[in-house]
C-alpha cells in the first residue's frame, strides 16, 4: 500500500465529524465570550445528527486499514444508537446544567470526543484498535463524571471508575498480549486461527479481555464501580454513560465472541462458558441489588446491571448457529430500545434531583420521596417516567418488552432454557422495584413543592424517548429489520 | 374495516380523545366515557347477531390476518369462536354498567379513571379476539397497567399493598407463558400463530407437559385457582366498585378463557396427564372458597371468597371434559360475570350510603331500601343458582356434566361440588338476612336513601340478563356449542394419538348425544 489511504480515513468519517464538533465546542468557549452557552447542545445536536445521517448514507466502506477497523451494516447501526444517546443527553444535559449554572463547551467536547471512541470500538476489529477505542471513551468518561465537583460524591465516583477503569483496561492489553503470543495476530478474524489455535495461552487470554469487557458493561462481579460512579456522576452523564458505553461495549463484544465462535475447539467454549457464567451472575445479582435501593438513581444504576445480564444471553445466545441471526439483531434491537429508555428515565431523575445550596450537598437528592405525587404536580413527567419504566421492566407495549421478547426468543431457541428462565424470573423482581417508583408518583401524596426543573429541551428529549419507545413497542418493524441487516454481516 | 378490530380499538380511541378534554371538566369525562362505552356496546351487537353458531361455520369468524411485526413473526390476528364472542359481549355490556355506576362514586382525578377504564376495556376485547400468540400476550399485559392503577389510586386504606401483589402476582405468573409461546416458536415451524400453532405443534410428552404448566400457571393465577388465589380477596376488597366489577366479571375469566382457548386444545396430551390435579384443586376451591365466605366480616372480602369457589366450579367444569360440563363452564363464566358483577355494583351502593363494609354495621335495611333489598335479592339468589336464574343452567349443567363425565372420580367430585352449592346458598342467606333484615341496630341505617333512578340504570341490565339468562338460556348456549364440541374433539383425537381407551365425554352415548339444552326451554 503506497501513500495516505484515503479511502480508508473517509470511512472514519463519523468518528471525524465527532471530533470536528468538539473541537468546534472548545474553540468557541474560547473565542465566543457571551455567557449564553445555549447553543452548545445545539451544536452537539447537530454534530450527532450529521453524524448519523452521514454513517448511514454512505455506503460501508467494509474492512479498512488492513481489517483493524471495518465499516459496515453493524457499525452504522452501532454509530446511530450512539448518536441517538449523545443527540438525547445533550437536550437533558442543556435543561439540566441550565440550571445548575454550568453549561461549558468542555462538557459537551467531552461528550463528543467519548461518543468518537465509542462509535470507533463498534467499527474495531481488532485487539489494539479496540483498546484505543476504549481508552478515549473512558477518558473522556472519567472527565464527565467529575465535571461538577462539588462535594464528595463525584470526586469519588470520577476517582473509583478511573482507577477501576485502568485495571480493566490493563485486563484487557494483558488479554491482547496473551492472544497476541498465541495466534501471531491481534485482528479478531485470526483468533480463531493460527499456531496456538486451542492452546490455553489463547483461553487465558480471551477470559481475560472478557473480564476487561465485562468491566465497561458492569457485568458481575465486574460491576462494583457502577452503582458509585453512576450515582456520583452528574445525571445527564449517568444517562449518557449507562446507554453509550454499554451500547459501544456489547459492540465489541459481539464481535469478539463471534470471531471466537468460528473456529473449533477450546476458544469458542471457553468464551462462551464464561459469558454464561456472567450473564446469570450478572441477572441474578444486578436484579437483587437493585431491590433494596431507596435512592432512584441508584436503583437505575444496578438495574443498568441486571440489563447487561439480559444482553449477555443475547450474546451467548449467538453461540448457536441456528439462533445466531435473531441473537445479534435482539442484542442490537435490546441497545436502541434501552437507550432511549434509561436516557428518559435518567432524565427525570435529573428533573426531580434536589439541588445542593450554599456549596452544601443536598440529603438523599434522588430519595424515592421525591417521587411521591409526581402524578399531580406534574402529570406528564409523571407519565413518561412511567413508560420508561414499564418499558425497563418489560412490560407490552413498550420497547423494552420487544427487546426482551426479542433476547429471550434467541435464547429459546439456542436452547438455552435455564438463562431464558433466570432471565425471566429475575425479571419479575425488575416488575417490582420499578413499580415501586410507580406507586410513589401515582399513589402516594407529595412529599414537598419543590419545582420540576423541567426545560424545553428537556421536554423536548423526554417526549423523543416516549415516542420512540412507544413507537418500538407498537411498530417496531422497521428496526427490527435494520438490526437483522445489521447482524447479517457480522455473521 | 374489520368490526371486531373496530369493537377492539374504539374504546382506545375514546381514551385519546379524553385526553383532549381539559382535566377540570369531570361531567364531560364522565359523558364521553360513556358514550363510548355504549357506542362499542351497540357496535359489539353487531358481532352478536353476524356470529354463525352452526357447526357449518368457520372456527373464527371476523377473522382478520395482518402482518404487524413480520420480520420475528408477529401477526395481527384476530377473530371470535363462539366462547369468546360470549365473553367480548359479557365485557362490552358491563362496561357502560360499570361507567355509570362510577358517577357519584369517583369524584377524584376522573381523567385518568376513565382513560384507564378505557384502556382496559381494549385490553380485555383485544385479549378475547387475538389470535397469535404474542398479540394475545400483549393484550394480555397490557390489562394488568390500567388495573393496578385503578386499585392504587381509586382503592381503599390497604390498596398498595393490595395493588403490588396484584401486580406481582398477575406478572410473575404469565412471564413463564412467555417462555413457553417462544419455545412453541421454534416448534410449530416458527410462527407465533395460534391457528397454526396448534395444528403443527411438534414436543415430546415431556416438553408439552412443561408448556401445560407454563401457561396453565398463568391462568391458574388468574382464575384464580386454590392455592393461588391469595391474591384475590386483596385486590377484589381494596379495589373502588369498578375495577372489583370489571376484575370479577371479566378478569376472572381470563383465566378459564386461557384454558379453554390455549392451555387445552394446545397441550391436550399434557392436559389428560394433569386432569386430576386441576379437578382436585378446582374441588378444594369450592369447598375452601365457600368455607372462607362464612367466616367474612367484609362484605366485599365475603363476594371476593364466594368468587373462589363460583370459579372452581368453572374449572372443574373444564377438566371434566364432557360437552356438558364445558359448556356448563362457558356459562357459567357468563353467570359470573353477571351475578358477582351485580353483587360488587350492590355492595359498592351501599358503601356509598354508609362508608362502610362491614357486615355488623348493617342490618334491618329491607325497609329503609326495598328497592335495592329486593336487587340484592334476586342477584343472591342468581348466585346461589336457584332455578330460574342463570346461576341455575350454569351450576346444573357443570354438576351433571361432571357426574356423568370419565373423569377419574368425577362421581366424588361432583358429589363434593354440590355440597358447595349449598355452602353457597347458606353464606349467602346468612349475608342478606344480616345486612337486609331484621331490627335496626345501628341508628345510622334508619334513613338512608333507596335506589336512585341511575342506579336502576345500573341495576336493570344485569337484573334483567339474570332472569332472561335464567328462562331462556338457548341463545346464549347456542354460540359455545361449536368450540365445546371441536374441543371434545381435539381430546378425543388426542387419545386416540396416545392409543388409550378414551376418558372424554360422558360415560352414557346416549346422555353425550342428547343435545345439551334445548334452546328456549324454560324452566
Amino acid at each position: 500500500m503506497n501513500g495516505l489511504p484515503v479511502r480508508d480515513f473517509a470511512a472514519l468519517a463519523p468518528v471525524a465529524i465527532l471530533a470536528l464538533g468538539a473541537l468546534t465546542l472548545l474553540m468557541s468557549e474560547v473565542f465566543l465570550t457571551s455567557p449564553r452557552r445555549g447553543y452548545q447542545a445545539g451544536v452537539t445536536l447537530v454534530t450527532a445528527v450529521v453524524t448519523a445521517v452521514s454513517a448511514a448514507v454512505v455506503p460501508p466502506a467494509g474492512p479498512i486499514f488492513g481489517g483493524q477497523a471495518t465499516i459496515d451494516a453493524f457499525s452504522v447501526f452501532v454509530t446511530v444508537v450512539i448518536c441517538l444517546g449523545v443527540g438525547l443527553s445533550a437536550l437533558v444535559s442543556a435543561g439540566w446544567l441550565h440550571a445548575r449554572d454550568a453549561e461549558r463547551g468542555e462538557y459537551y467536547a467531552l461528550t463528543l470526543f467519548a461518543a468518537a471512541g465509542m462509535v470507533l470500538l463498534g467499527m474495531s476489529s481488532d485487539l489494539l484498535v479496540a483498546f484505543i477505542a476504549i481508552e478515549i471513551m473512558s477518558l473522556s468518561t472519567y472527565s464527565l463524571t467529575a465535571y461538577q465537583r462539588r462535594g464528595r460524591r463525584p470526586s469519588e465516583a470520577a476517582f473509583k471508575y478511573m482507577i477501576l477503569g485502568a485495571i480493566s483496561s490493563a485486563l484487557l492489553l494483558y488479554g491482547s498480549s496473551l492472544i497476541y503470543g498465541a495466534t501471531g495476530t491481534t485482528l479478531f478474524s485470526g483468533m480463531h486461527g493460527g499456531r496456538g489455535a486451542g492452546s490455553m495461552l489463547l483461553v487465558a487470554g480471551l477470559g481475560l479481555v472478557a473480564s476487561g469487557i465485562a468491566f465497561k458493561v458492569a457485568a458481575v462481579p465486574f460491576h462494583a464501580w457502577t452503582p458509585d460512579v453512576y450515582e456520583g456522576a452528574p445525571t445527564p452523564v449517568t444517562a449518557f454513560m449507562a446507554a453509550g458505553v454499554k451500547t459501544a461495549a456489547f459492540a465489541l463484544l459481539a464481535r469478539i465472541f463471534l470471531s471466537s465462535q468460528t473456529g473449533a475447539g477450546v476458544a469458542d467454549l471457553s468464551f462462551s462458558r464464561i459469558l454464561t457464567v456472567l450473564a446469570l451472575l450478572t441477572m441474578i445479582f444486578g436484579n437483587l441489588l437493585a431491590l433494596p435501593q431507596r435512592s432512584v438513581k441508584r436503583m437505575l444504576a444496578y438495574s443498568s446491571v441486571a440489563h447487561a445480564g439480559y444482553l449477555l444471553v443475547g450474546v451467548v445466545s449467538a453461540k448457536v448457529e441456528g439462533a445466531r441471526s435473531i441473537a445479534l439483531a435482539g442484542v442490537l434491537f435490546y441497545l436502541a430500545a434501552y437507550t432511549a429508555t434509561v436516557i428518559g428515565a435518567f432524565a427525570v431523575v435529573g428533573a426531580l434531583e434536589a439541588r445542593a445550596r450554599d456549596g452544601e450537598e443536598a440529603r438523599r437528592p434522588w430519595d424515592l420521596d421525591r417521587f411521591s405525587g409526581l402524578a399531580r404536580k406534574s402529570p406528564l413527567l409523571a407519565f413518561a417516567m412511567t413508560v420508561f419504566l414499564l418499558s425497563l421492566a418489560g412490560v407490552p407495549p413498550t420497547a423494552g418488552f420487544m427487546g426482551k421478547l426479542y433476547i429471550f426468543k434467541a435464547a429459546v431457541g439456542a436452547d438455552l432454557i435455564p438463562l431464558a428462565v433466570t432471565g425471566i424470573l429475575t425479571s419479575i423482581l425488575g416488575a417490582f422495584y420499578y413499580l415501586r417508583v410507580i406507586v410513589h408518583m401515582y399513589m402516594k401524596p407529595a412529599a414537598g413543592e419543590e419545582p420540576v426543573v423541567a426545560t424545553t429541551s428537556m421536554a423536548l428529549a423526554l417526549g423523543g424517548a416516549v415516542a420512540f419507545v412507544a413507537v418500538l413497542g407498537i411498530l417496531g418493524d422497521p428496526l427490527i429489520r435494520l438490526a437483522q441487516a445489521a447482524s447479517a454481516v457480522v455473521m | 374495516m374489520n368490526l371486531l378490530t373496530v369493537v377492539t380499538f374504539l374504546p382506545l380511541a375514546g381514551a385519546v380523545l379524553l385526553a383532549l378534554i381539559p382535566r377540570d371538566e369531570a361531567g364531560q369525562h364522565r359523558a364521553a366515557t360513556l358514550v363510548f362505552t355504549l357506542l362499542t356496546f351497540f357496535l359489539s351487537l353487531g358481532l352478536w347477531f353476524g356470529f354463525d353458531a352452526s357447526p357449518a361455520a368457520p372456527e373464527f369468524q371476523f377473522e382478520v390476518r395482518l402482518p404487524w411485526m413480520p420480520s420475528i413473526g408477529i401477526g395481527y390476528h384476530v377473530g371470535l369462536d363462539g366462547v369468546a364472542l360470549l365473553l367480548v359481549m359479557l365485557t362490552t355490556v358491563l362496561m357502560p354498567v360499570v361507567i355509570l355506576s362510577t358517577w357519584k362514586a369517583v369524584g377524584e382525578r376522573v381523567k385518568e379513571f376513565m382513560v384507564a377504564l378505557l384502556v382496559l376495556e381494549t385490553a380485555m376485547i383485544g385479549t378475547f379476539a387475538a389470535l397469535d400468540l404474542i398479540l394475545f400476550y400483549v393484550f394480555w399485559e397490557l390489562m394488568l397497567i390500567p388495573m393496578y392503577l385503578l386499585i392504587g389510586i381509586w382503592g381503599s386504606q390497604n390498596r398498595l399493598y393490595a395493588t403490588v401483589k396484584f401486580f406481582i402476582y398477575t406478572f410473575a405468573a404469565s412471564v413463564l407463558m412467555l417462555l413457553a409461546i417462544l419455545f412453541v416458536y421454534f416448534h410449530d415451524g416458527n410462527t407465533f400463530d395460534y391457528l397454526e400453532a396448534r395444528s403443527a405443534l411438534q414436543v415430546t410428552a415431556e416438553q408439552a407437559r412443561y408448556l401445560f404448566l407454563a401457561f396453565g400457571l398463568a391462568f391458574a393465577v388468574k382464575v384464580p385457582m386454590f392455592p393461588l388465589h391469595t391474591w384475590l380477596p386483596d385486590a377484589h376488597t381494596e379495589a373502588p366498585t369498578a375495577g372489583s366489577v370489571i376484575l370479577a366479571g371479566v378478569l376472572l375469566k381470563m383465566g378459564t378463557f386461557g384454558f379453554f382457548r390455549y392451555a387445552l386444545p394446545l397441550f391436550p396430551e399434557a392436559a389428560l396427564t394433569y386432569r386430576p390435579l386441576l379437578a382436585g384443586l378446582a374441588t378444594v376451591g369450592i369447598i375452601y372458597g365457600a368455607l372462607m365466605s362464612f367466616v367474612q366480616t367484609d362484605m366485599k372480602r365475603l363476594v371476593a371468597y364466594s368468587s373462589v369457589s363460583h370459579l372452581g366450579f368453572v374449572m372443574l367444569g373444564l377438566a371434566a371434559l364432557s360437552a356438558e360440563s364445558l359448556t356448563g363452564s362457558v356459562y357459567q363464566m357468563l353467570n359470573h360475570g353477571v351475578s358477582t358483577g351485580a353483587l360488587f355494583l350492590l355492595v359498592g351502593m351501599l358503601y356509598e350510603r354508609r362508608h362502610t363494609r362491614a357486615i355488623a354495621e348493617y342490618g334491618g335495611l329491607a325497609r329503609q331500601v326495598p328497592w335495592l333489598a329486593t336487587a340484592f335479592l334476586v342477584v343472591t339468589l342468581s348466585s346461589i343458582g336457584l332455578p330460574g336464574t342463570n346461576g341455575f343452567v350454569g351450576e346444573f349443567l357443570i354438576l351433571s356434566g361432571t357426574f356423568l363425565s370419565r373423569l377419574a372420580s368425577s362421581t366424588v367430585l361432583a358429589t363434593v361440588a354440590s355440597i358447595g352449592v349449598i355452602l353457597g346458598a347458606v353464606y349467602m342467606l346468612v349475608l342478606v338476612e344480616k345486612v337486609f333484615f331484621g331490627a335496626i341496630k345501628n341508628e345510622e341505617n334508619r334513613h338512608l336513601p333507596d335506589l336512585s333512578v341511575r342506579e336502576g340504570f345500573v341495576l336493570a341490565p344485569m337484573i334483567v340478563l339474570i332472569v332472561v339468562m335464567g328462562l331462556l338460556p338457548g341463545p346464549f348456549l347456542a354460540p359455545a356449542k361449536p368450540a365445546v364440541d371441536r374441543l371434545v374433539q381435539r381430546f378425543q383425537q388426542a387419545e386416540a394419538r396416545l392409543g388409550v381407551p378414551t376418558s372424554v365425554g360422558t360415560v352414557d352415548a346416549a346422555v353425550a348425544a342428547r343435545p345439551s339444552l334445548p334452546p328456549g326451554r324454560a324452566f
